[in-house]
């Protein structure tokens, strides 16, 4: 209870915002949220694709000879590198939501499934399948 | 014993207007606590020190602080695993009363607004049957000793002192998963909110400070998946 | 000076207050009802509490088993109605917490587990993990907030009680986050305020248990009883004196020299039993204060380790396994990690004896009333007449069920009948009060209360610690009256008012020297040895029935040593008889009936 007259003052200190960059943990966290930013290059690439391959043969070779540029393979290889850093944090927590079976064996289950679809879709769009 | 240098911020809210940071050398051993130090200045150096502290062993949740800038227990964090300045100073996100001490009525209002209590119609005489499997849902989360260290790693907290936070909403899920207890229909409208469970980013530093080990972070995530079903169930309900 | 008006105070906010509170919320819903305490209620020292909580629980056990071996665990000292109430109550209050939601631990079937504890006949005690204080007091805190009566003022502290002539009518409170005074008139107030196991050097206390509310009871004018009675926990950790639970022997621990020798056979408490098959009442399971003289013994006889200059025994549990202790000792597993650098499955725990629990307190009737009308105590304050002599472990979270709803209770009956107090009376003494606070402020040229407390401490360790002499006492009965003479002089030297820690450590000083001057005063009165007061003067080392089986009455007079008088033990079924423990336990259990006779 505050008394009108008390000599309380509370100091409250409001957080910047560059709260994030003031604690390991945190730029930990921050950078798995940023994985989102290569995603997004990705993302933009795949429907740039899609979108010269309805215009004819032109357009697809001209997005071929774009994604052979030294920058967009290194933007693509750092999204892969994210959406791998990305998974590997979010097996790590999805056990302790949904807690049907011990850790371990979830996050080793959840990177199986990963590896197994993955091999699926390379091999279904390669023509192998 | 050897010497340490201890960084102690200090705030004296009837001349200072801001906090600032004071110098002290404390002598420690192996076993010299950050409490023990705390505790060596009020008796020694500065009778004017403001810090909260009972147990001196981990239970009753007085004693926290950033050590470093980390949330910490003062009884059960100790001077040995410090080499250079240690600096401490009050747990961040909450007001500062004086020095070390915060104002915890916010966190206490948390923990008192999802209902922390069995809800159930039980008017039996006998206890109620529950096996150590279903003992197990929900102890881990029983184990909460309020020190409020997760409040000071929640960065959501520190941006909206409304979301409930780590503690509270863990408490919320002690009791939904609490076999005996009938009562989630009466927490969920706290858990839905924007500063309920969906407040949580999911930053899991809280689980990390956790001096008890509960992870609060999973509790919340939990408390989200509920929060869900509770949602598409009220879609199909008349 | 701001007023509040409520109906009835609870002061203190650990298990017995909040058990008290809610009591009262149930019994008169409406009342309004104000719990103050100077932590919040889940600081409380209920929280330290490990082992569990007492109640006759299975099939082959009966409330004359509890009853016997409370009584004889007394040493005959308890009030036996008093013990005959608690045995039966005590299982209802055990249930009741079960259906507020606390975890307690189960078998596989899904029933309450019991284990063992020492100086019990069976197994008995409830218990949550080895945290079962914890459990408890976050459990009433939390059933607590279902209340709306019950208004909460935390982190108040108490610094007089309220009287209208022989009646107590409020309390006198300080609101540490701002240093102003708050005058709370109320009906009724039950004091819950809890030991005072600082006022010793070596305890497994809280910085908080410094026993304000025995103080201030006794200052106005009601006795303190039982006050030389204070217990020692056997198994301390060396220098802080951090609790590792009486429940690690009622999983097997055993108890070593350092010679890794097991030596409680040599004081009574034998035959050795196997290691993994505790006995009850027998060897590490015998009673506390047994326990605590043993290792006395060891010391003297140079069977001691040594832990940073501290002497020490070891407490085994390596022949358990892992899984075992992490899941009924988990608590324990982390005290040693974390403050000896222990691993219990690997290594033995050095321990020692350290101050834990006052038997004795405020004098209450079997209602928790004291001599003032509208005051009551309750908890580890309060002397009932439950513990006698040495308290059971586990005797003691039940007691703070049982006894805190019957105060609850009864407060509630009385402030629903009693007339409002004259409010212009009141003024005059918190005004007093106010002008007394005002003038503690000064300087000090050398002394402070850190130095003070601190020599305080250390006198009743060496003049009141688990053997007494009628020299050692009065010596310390001399520095306690020179402290307090210092103590008179003693200035608070901060005159700041939000969260002022000397001004409040300057009050519980003064709190601290005044029952600590009455546990030495009523400990030179008793010229026998009796549970966990023992004197080494010849004609004194056994209990002496004719003339001491008695309670210890003191009353507070000002500026000089309390008036003692005796109050005549409650007997109704069980004369007093020996105690015994291991074979002798079992030989006297055989011969069916008790008969009359003292200790050797």
């Amino acid at each position: 209870m505050n008394i009108p007259d008390s000599a309380r003052k509370p100091y409250q200190n409001e957080l910047s915002r560059w709260w994030w960059l003031k604690q390991r943990y945190y730029r930990l966290y921050m950078l798995r949220e940023a994985t989102v930013l290569p995603l997004l290059f990705f993302i933009g690439c795949l429907l740039y694709g899609l979108y010269c391959l309805t215009q004819g043969a032109a357009h697809w070779q001209s997005f071929q000879l774009f994604m052979q540029q030294g920058w967009v393979i290194a933007l693509n290889l750092l999204a892969f590198a994210a959406s791998l850093f990305h998974a590997k944090t979010f097996f790590a927590l999805f056990p302790r939501v949904m807690p049907l079976a011990p850790a371990a064996l979830m996050i080793s289950g959840q990177w199986l499934a990963t590896l197994l679809v993955a091999t699926g879709v390379l091999l279904l769009f390669g023509g192998w399948l | 014993m050897i010497d340490y240098q201890l960084l102690i911020q200090r705030y004296d809210p009837e001349h200072d207007n801001e906090p600032r940071l004071q110098r002290f050398t404390v002598p420690g051993d192996h076993t010299t606590s950050v409490l023990d130090a705390l505790l060596y200045v009020q008796q020694k150096l500065e009778v004017t020190l403001g810090l909260r502290w009972s147990c001196r062993m981990a239970i009753c949740g007085s004693c926290g602080v950033m050590v470093n800038g980390i949330p910490k227990l003062g009884c059960k964090t100790f001077l040995r695993d410090y080499h250079s300045d240690i600096t401490i100073e009050p747990l961040a996100h909450f007001a500062v009363e004086k020095d070390l001490i915060v104002d915890m009525t916010q966190f206490l209002a948390h923990l008192s607004a999802i209902k922390p209590y069995l809800i159930n119609d039980y008017s039996g005489t006998t206890v109620h049957k529950q096996t150590p499997a279903q003992l197990a849902k929900y102890q881990q989360f029983s184990n909460c000793i309020n020190c409020g260290l997760c409040y000071s790693a929640c960065p959501q907290f520190g941006l909206n002192p409304e979301f409930l936070g780590p503690a509270a909403i863990t408490l919320a899920q002690r009791y939904n998963l609490d076999s005996r207890d009938n009562g989630k229909a009466a927490r969920m409208p706290q858990l839905n909110g924007k500063n309920g469970a969906w407040g949580c980013t999911f930053v899991g530093f809280c689980s990390d400070v956790c001096p008890k080990q509960l992870d609060p972070a999973a509790a919340v995530n939990q408390a989200k998946v509920e929060s869900a079903k509770d949602f598409i169930i009220s879609m199909f309900k008349p | 000076m701001q007023i509040l008006q409520t109906d009835i105070i609870v002061v203190g906010g650990g298990g017995a207050g909040l058990r008290a509170a809610i009591a009262a919320a149930e019994a008169a819903p409406q009342l309004s009802i104000t719990l103050l305490s100077k932590v919040y209620p889940m600081r409380s020292h209920t929280v330290a509490a490990e082992g569990g909580a007492a109640a006759v629980t299975l099939s082959s056990d009966s409330a004359a088993a509890h009853f016997h071996d409370t009584v004889s665990g007394g040493d005959w000292l308890a009030d036996q109605p008093v013990v005959e109430f608690f045995v039966k109550q005590a299982y209802r209050e055990l249930v009741q917490l079960e259906h507020w939601g606390c975890p307690w631990s189960r078998q596989q079937d899904g029933n309450v587990a019991v284990r063992r504890f020492g100086g019990m006949k069976t197994e008995r005690t409830w218990f949550a993990a080895d945290k079962t204080g914890f459990h408890i007091l976050h459990t009433l805190f939390q059933t607590s907030l279902k209340y709306p009566a019950i208004k909460r003022l935390d982190e108040y502290f108490m610094l007089d009680l309220l009287r209208a002539g022989e009646q107590v009518v409020g309390v006198l409170a300080l609101a540490l986050n701002s240093g102003e005074l708050v005058q709370i008139q109320a009906k009724s107030v039950i004091l819950a305020t809890g030991g005072a196991g600082r006022v010793f050097h070596y305890h497994t206390n809280g910085g908080i248990v410094t026993g304000d509310g025995m103080a201030l009871a006794y200052r106005h004018g009601v006795a303190l009883r039982d006050m030389e009675f204070v217990q020692y926990h056997p198994t301390g950790l060396p220098g802080s004196g951090i609790l590792i639970t009486e429940a690690c022997r009622g999983e097997g621990a055993v108890l070593l020299n350092k010679h890794g020798k097991r030596y409680l056979q040599d004081y009574g408490l034998g035959p050795e039993t196997a290691l993994g098959q505790p006995q009850n009442k027998q060897m590490e399971l015998g009673p506390r204060d047994k326990l605590s003289q043993a290792f006395w013994h060891e010391q003297q006889a140079g069977r001691c380790g040594d832990y940073n200059g501290h002497a020490v025994v070891y407490l085994d549990l390596r022949h358990l396994s892992r899984a075992h202790l992490q899941q009924r000792l988990p608590f324990i597993c982390e005290l040693a990690k974390a403050y000896v650098n222990i691993d219990p499955a690997l290594a033995a725990i050095p321990i020692r004896p350290a101050v834990h629990y006052t038997m004795g307190g405020i004098a209450t009737d079997i209602n928790c009333q004291t001599t003032l009308p509208g005051l009551y105590a309750v908890g580890e304050c309060a002397s009932v007449g439950l513990h006698g002599a040495n308290r059971l472990g586990s005797n003691s979270l039940s007691e703070l069920l049982v006894f805190g709803r019957v105060a609850g209770e009864q407060a509630a009956h009385y402030a629903s009948q009693c007339p409002a107090a004259d409010s212009k009376a009141l003024s005059v003494q918190s005004e007093m009060s106010q002008r007394w606070l005002n003038r503690r402020f000064g300087t000090n040229t050398t002394d402070s209360v850190a130095q003070l407390r601190q020599d305080m401490t250390l006198t009743m360790e060496q003049g009141c610690g688990i053997y007494r002499t009628g020299e050692g006492l009065a010596h310390c009965q001399q520095q306690l009256q020179a402290l307090q003479q210092r103590y008179q002089q003693l200035k608070v030297t901060d005159r700041s008012k939000v969260f002022n820690s000397e001004l409040m450590q300057y009050l519980e000083l003064g709190f601290g020297l005044d029952v600590a001057l009455a546990i030495c005063s009523a400990a030179m009165a008793r010229t026998e040895s009796r549970g966990a007061h023992q004197r080494l003067d010849s004609g004194m080392t056994v209990r002496n029935d004719a003339g001491f089986l008695c309670h210890s009455q003191l009353y507070y007079k000002a500026n000089s040593l309390p008036h003692l008088s005796w109050q005549a033990v409650q007997i109704s079924s069980l004369p007093p008889a020996q105690r015994s423990y291991g074979a002798d336990n079992a030989a006297a259990e055989n011969s069916a009936d008790s008969t009359k006779g003292t200790q050797p």
